[in-house]
């Protein structure tokens, strides 16, 4: 399978670590960033992903950062795509059984190596029952339509970029 | 604080559970509660407790069903939502600070009744952070 892969800076280790993995299951790997451990924004690399799920560059993505949450709820923002956080393989099975997730997410400072590890694999060997189809069309239906710009487009940050680059955010 | 709660059938329990924790203990907060009877489903529930909070309704939710992933997926499909789904305290504290998390859900089936009393106090016991987090929230809310 093809599988998009990102992160935010604070878990890059564990990122490469998933990669390592998946590629040594046979699986090819396309990671969007980011690669090292600068300070970046987890929504870029959560866009990144569902952009190739939703053009069906890959057949799943994987999104981690501190919690999860920030990469996972952007990811979800994409029209044909459902976006799991779960922190156990038991909600991943779940994920992909009932909800046809196609984007699994965890807290890669939260969730140890080797249950990130298990969470991966459950969520790639799980399939889809097909019983749910009313419930997954009612999720997609939630918010049907998208920002026209966010799709596949590489300057879709540019401004808040510009701003963080003047110092207009910090703390 | 104003807090709103929803559940589906298989978190209906542990919503009511909360409710009684959250009014009873003299924490100050004012629940308010969009499932007297269980929704539907865990769509109609989230999206309750998503717009509550949106139309500045209540301040926060949290929202029950049984892996809680569910309802975190179907609200963080709305525009300005981030949902999180928690199953441990140190999420529940940090997805205030970082996130702002307008919403947590929790999974019934997972997270048992003494962690989810953490879990909803960790989450309510925290203020945003704003300053660098901030932009990543602008970038969120972008998305539709």
């Amino acid at each position: 399978m093809i599988i998009a892969l990102g992160n935010d800076h604070i878990v890059t280790d564990t990122k490469i670590k998933i990669s390592e993995m998946l590629k040594a299951m046979g699986h090819k790997v396309i990671d969007v960033g980011t690669y090292d451990h600068s300070r970046t924004h987890y929504p870029i690399y959560g866009l990144r992903v569902a952009n190739l799920v939703r053009d069906g560059k890959a057949d799943y993505g994987v999104v981690l950062c501190g919690t999860g949450v920030g990469i996972s709820t952007a990811a979800d923002k994409n029209q044909g795509v459902r976006a799991a956080l779960v922190a156990d393989t038991t909600t991943a099975k779940y994920a992909k059984e009932h909800l046809n997730a196609n984007v699994i997410s965890f807290g890669g400072a939260v969730v140890g190596e080797h249950l990130c590890e298990e969470i991966v694999k459950t969520f790639l060997a799980a399939d889809y029952l097909g019983e749910d189809d009313d419930l997954v069309k009612k999720i997609d239906a939630v918010e049907a339509k998208d920002n026209p710009d966010q799709h596949d487009n590489p300057h879709f940050y540019d401004h808040e970029m510009k701003l963080w680059d003047e110092g207009f955010y910090h703390d | 604080m104003k807090i709103a709660l929803a559940s589906d059938k298989a978190g209906f329990e542990l919503k009511n559970y909360i409710k009684s924790y959250l009014e009873n203990e003299g924490k100050g907060y004012e629940i308010v509660d969009l499932s007297e009877e269980p929704a539907a489903d865990f769509v109609d529930s989230s999206v309750a407790v998503s717009h509550a909070v949106l139309d500045g309704k209540t301040d926060r939710g949290i929202m029950f069903d049984e892996y809680g992933t569910g309802s975190a997926m179907a609200s963080n499909k709305i525009h300005g939502m981030v949902t999180a789904n928690v199953t441990e305290e140190n999420t529940a504290h940090m997805t205030t600070q970082h996130n702002g998390a307008k919403a947590i859900a929790i999974g019934a089936g997972i997270v048992g009744k003494k962690r989810a009393e953490s879990i909803v106090d960790e989450y309510l016991g925290v203020e945003y952070a704003g300053g660098r987090h901030q932009i990543r929230l602008d970038m969120l809310e972008k998305l539709y």
